[in-house]
């Protein structure tokens, strides 16, 4: 079953979503390029967990009148499969990637009232201050209260907020983009990454927000738990016995897509495939599930694009 | 929220003790019963009636009930002790202990305040538009803690002790400040935007409390060392907070503004901070 949007073929579908804990953490830093390095350097090895500690991206630079501090800041997500899971890399992304970085102060980017629950990364993130960091209290009874580490470094400073907010998460969100050329293949994913980017609470992990190798569970060597997806292989889609590769297509680029709740990583699917369709040469658009055993949430194609 | 006024009607030669003149104390009474509130002059005791005249009306709850003091309380003490919140409104100036010990709600004193102002206060927002006395938001005498949450903001200048054996809150003088400032302090943040006398922070332990100086500073104990000049993350959040939520503007002057850092009191291996606008 299927159905056609702007010309393009729709496969009635769904992405099969996982759950995650999610968290955001706000850099700020002197300026903007500060900001940004720092924010890639924690997202930087963090496409999947299949061998990575978390999932991570950057989900969009923050205006100065917008941020705590009034300093340009970038919000990163990372996501773990459970709270000690996402904590850990939290820190240790924070201690290695943020706190070394020039200039910069991290804060809590879900607040409590918000957030599933807390995660105190401060109780731990503070040693590195080897003694001399400063507790510090902000609105002690009289405003909300917040909890901040300051840490001596080298270069001056790094503040830190204590804790931050986590919710129950969607991992997984994505779609297939399968076109007659490459190069329409990346255009359309591209512009699905900057639509997608609209989307508030959605971050895209991998590089570009895109994967080309695609995963399927499993392989045909004992000792690798994941593979690539053959089945939307073009280069053996005449070889491969259930290649689903349709006819004319000779290249398939996945969009994957993490964001703090569900409706949030549906309209950016939706966002995603509006702007994909858009460019000629995209012939077909598919998801990929597990047929609904695996994953907790799934994500129709209709449903993402508001088609009844 | 409700309105009770109450209008002075006679002026005490002696002060007037009236900790009743609390949103908690008049909530859920009607007119009458908060005339008859009692109220202490020396050892007599007589009632609020007495002393204001009552008008307005009373709230079920303490959150929903403001009392407006309209005209000069300079002899009138306690008031807004104790109060978890609601809204006071001092048309004048207030006598000694004037929000001691608060835990929540908003006070305001469009006067000065004498002594003992917010002391010990525990919540809240306590706004004194004129000068206040010694012992802001101090501990009482032999109380090992001063204030512990809340926030204090002096428009013009505070005596001696402001902020003694202070645990946590805040403290906001944007003029002057006496000897003493932040005796014994173990927590909390002064911010003084005037001139700060000396002995500032004596035999302060840290457990992050500082005090901050954005003007001249009379001297500072020798048990005070200057470890460096820099622009502190934190005081950038501080500043946007004093301008934008406490509507300090001169507070913006100093957002990216460089500090000198002093670290003490070495006399009782204390870690607290005092840091200085270096200016330029």
């Amino acid at each position: 079953m299927s159905f056609r949007l702007n010309g393009v073929e729709i496969e009635d579908t769904f992405a099969e979503g996982f759950g995650m804990w999610g968290t955001r953490i706000i850099i700020t830093a002197k300026n903007r390029k500060w900001a940004n390095t720092a924010a890639a350097e924690m997202s930087g090895f963090a496409t999947s967990v299949i061998a990575c500690d978390c999932e991570a991206g950057v989900e969009r630079e923050i205006p100065p009148e917008e941020t705590p501090d009034g300093r340009p800041g970038t919000s990163v997500m990372v996501f773990g499969f459970s709270k000690k899971r996402l904590a850990t890399p939290m820190l240790n992304r924070i201690g290695q990637c943020v706190l070394t970085c020039p200039t910069t102060a991290i804060f809590n980017g879900i607040p409590e009232e918000q957030a599933d629950d807390m995660l105190d990364v401060g109780a731990s993130l503070r040693f590195f201050g080897d003694g001399y960091q400063v507790k510090m209290r902000m609105g002690d009874g009289w405003l909300q209260r917040q909890r901040f580490w300051r840490i001596p470094v080298m270069e001056g400073e790094f503040l830190a907020e204590a804790k931050f907010g986590a919710v129950r998460a969607v991992a997984g969100g994505n779609f297939l983009v399968m076109g007659a050329t490459e190069d329409a293949t990346l255009e359309a994913s591209e512009r699905s990454i900057d639509a997608i980017h609209t989307v508030p609470g959605v971050v895209t992990p991998f590089p570009g927000g895109l994967c080309r190798s695609g995963s399927k569970v499993g392989s045909k060597y004992a000792f690798l738990r994941a593979s690539t997806n053959t089945p939307f292989c073009p280069a053996i889609k005449n070889t491969f016995p259930e290649s689903q590769v349709p006819d004319g297509a000779n290249s398939v680029i996945e969009v994957v897509l993490n964001g703090l709740d569900e409706p949030s990583v549906k309209r950016a699917m939706g966002a995603g495939i509006r702007a994909a369709v858009q460019v000629p040469g995209v012939l077909k658009i598919t998801a990929v599930n597990f047929g609904g055993k695996l994953g907790k949430f799934q994500m129709g194609l209709k449903d993402s694009l508001g088609v009844e | 929220m409700k309105e009770l006024t109450l209008t002075p009607i006679k002026k005490p030669d002696i002060p007037v003790e009236a900790e009743v003149i609390s949103p908690d104390k008049v909530a859920g009474k009607n007119l009458d019963q908060v005339k008859k509130l009692p109220v202490y002059v020396g050892n007599t005791r007589l009632s609020l009636g007495d002393y204001f005249k009552v008008e307005g009306e009373t709230a079920e709850k303490a959150s929903e009930q403001a009392i407006i003091v309209a005209g000069d309380a300079g002899k009138v003490k306690y008031i807004g002790t104790g109060m978890t919140g609601g809204r006071v409104l001092v048309e004048g100036c207030s006598g000694m202990h004037v929000g001691a010990q608060m835990e929540g709600g908003e006070l305001i004193v469009t006067g000065s305040a004498s002594d003992w102002a917010g002391a010990e206060m525990k919540g809240g927002l306590l706004r004194i538009h004129g000068d206040a006395g010694s012992q802001l938001g101090a501990a009482y005498r032999g109380s090992p803690e001063g204030m512990t949450g809340g926030c204090i903001v002096i428009g013009g200048s505070a005596g001696p002790e402001a902020g003694s054996f202070m645990r946590r809150g805040m403290i906001v003088v944007k003029g002057d400040v006496g000897p003493f400032a932040g005796v014994h302090m173990n927590g909390g943040e002064i911010f003084v935007f005037g001139r700060a006398a000396r002995r500032m922070g004596a035999e302060a332990k840290g457990n992050g409390g500082f005090i901050a100086c954005m003007g001249e500073i009379e001297a500072l104990l020798p048990t005070y060392v200057h470890d460096t000049t820099y622009t502190p993350s934190f005081m950038r959040l501080y500043m946007r907070r004093l301008r934008d939520q406490l509507g300090l503007e001169e507070a913006g002057e100093f957002i990216d503004a460089p500090f000198r850092r002093y670290r003490g009191d070495a006399a009782v291996g204390g870690n607290a901070e005092i840091l200085v606008a270096d200016k330029q």
